[in-house]
């Protein structure tokens, strides 16, 4: 298992399409995969679930990889963030 | 390009706009080619520039009494240049009668005239209705049509893949069957009109068992005969790496006959209910109509919880007491 903690830093936040790109990315590998901010963690395989973190900017998130293509999932997800997911 | 022969136009319509014949029988094997009708007024004064002659041709009272208040050589000599064009025939309104020079030299040339007991205005609408009907663009798709609580859904994909299976299924939830396996679309008034090929009643295939009679075996309130195409969902098997829709707020289309419907890759895996999905799939679509967009509500409150935690969270950073 391995965990990173990234910085939300897109000015819009986590909103609709960041998340979709985030569990679109996630579901191409097999590990599982869960993003914790504060005290909730969620399933970041599912929609539903990213979006209800309702991530702003600045916030902290931990990314958590769990399998054996945890790295690749990780690096890929915390390239999306670093990239603002394309915005701004 | 469609085509009919004056013929089969007569003899299929001569009830409906009360029609009879005046010239000869042999004058009927000319092809109506255009939906349009055309009331020749400026051709019949002499004035044959961009003279629509591929029309079936109108005449109205006006026509008729212009025609009658010609000079008996100047009528033979205008009429005769007016046949000279292909055109596939004439229609003459109000039971009027036509100048005997002129039924002579239609016999002579080749063009029917019919006469119609019906108004010119009666005539014209009805007669654009039909030609529109049997001009208007139609295909077939291999799917199958199903009416589901008043949306059209058009189900496609593989053969094999569970269509007939999801229509009986939705059949049995009280949902209408139009057709099955063959959909035959017709753009009418801009709107897709899904029906049957034939005529045979409502049969469906179903695999392991052969053909099966929905109607005696679900009832008459369990078909329709046609129904307009609201949605395509394109039933597909799931595969890993497709791209599949997760929240809706982009809508995908297909093109039939040159018109957008919405489109839905839906897909199937054993154990999963695709009947209450296709409910779904209709009921959603119903409000979208109505103008409530369910992707669209949830997301706009995630945009306004995050600014609202992004304004609180700035508001801490700057408070420096």
């Amino acid at each position: 298992m391995i965990r990173k903690t990234i910085v939300v830093e897109n000015e819009l936040g986590m909103h609709a399409r960041p998340a979709t790109l985030i569990v679109k990315a996630a579901s191409k590998y097999r590990s599982d995969f869960r993003i914790r901010m504060e005290d909730m963690e969620i399933n970041g395989k599912s929609i539903m679930g990213v979006m209800t973190l309702a991530a702003e900017f600045g916030s902290n998130l931990e990314l958590i990889a769990d399998g054996v293509d945890e790295e690749y999932l990780i690096n890929e997800i915390a390239e999306l963030f670093a990239n603002k997911f394309g915005e701004d | 390009m469609k085509k009919i022969t004056v013929k089969e136009f007569f003899s299929s319509k001569k009830d409906d706009f009360s029609l009879s014949l005046v010239t000869t029988p042999e004058t009927l094997e000319n092809h109506i080619t255009s939906q349009y009708l055309h009331r020749p007024g400026l051709a019949l004064s002499g004035y044959f520039e961009r003279f629509s002659y591929d029309r079936v041709q109108i005449l109205g009272e006006t026509e008729i009494s212009y025609l009658q208040s010609l000079k008996e050589v100047d009528l033979y000599d205008r009429v005769k240049e007016l046949f000279v064009f292909n055109i596939p025939c004439f229609i003459v309104t109000k039971g009027l009668s036509v100048p005997e020079q002129m039924e002579y030299l239609a016999n002579e040339m080749n063009v029917a005239i019919l006469i119609s007991r019906l108004s010119t205005d009666r005539l014209y609408h009805s007669l654009r209705k039909y030609l529109e009907d049997v001009f208007s663009p139609s295909k077939s798709i291999h799917g199958t049509l199903v009416d589901v609580f008043g949306e059209g859904i058009l189900l496609t994909g593989k053969s094999g893949i569970g269509k007939s299976e999801c229509a009986l299924d939705l059949v049995e939830r009280g949902h209408r069957l139009i057709t099955d396996d063959v959909v035959k679309i017709i753009l009418r008034d801009d709107v897709l009109i899904g029906t049957s090929t034939n005529d045979y009643g409502h049969f469906m295939e179903i695999r392991g068992i052969g053909l099966v009679d929905v109607e005696k075996m679900f009832g008459i309130q369990a078909v329709r005969l046609q129904k307009r195409v609201d949605i395509q969902v394109e039933l597909m098997p799931w595969q890993d790496n497709m791209d599949y829709e997760r929240i809706g707020l982009s809508d995908n289309y297909v093109e039939i006959l040159e018109l957008r419907i919405p489109i839905i890759y839906l897909p199937v895996s054993p154990g999963k209910n695709v009947s209450v999905i296709i409910e779904v799939i209709a009921m959603n679509h119903i409000l979208k109509t109505y103008g409530y967009d369910a992707a669209k509500a949830y997301t706009r409150r995630l945009q306004e919880d995050i600014k609202r935690k992004a304004k609180v969270r700035s508001a801490l950073i700057d408070d420096k007491e």
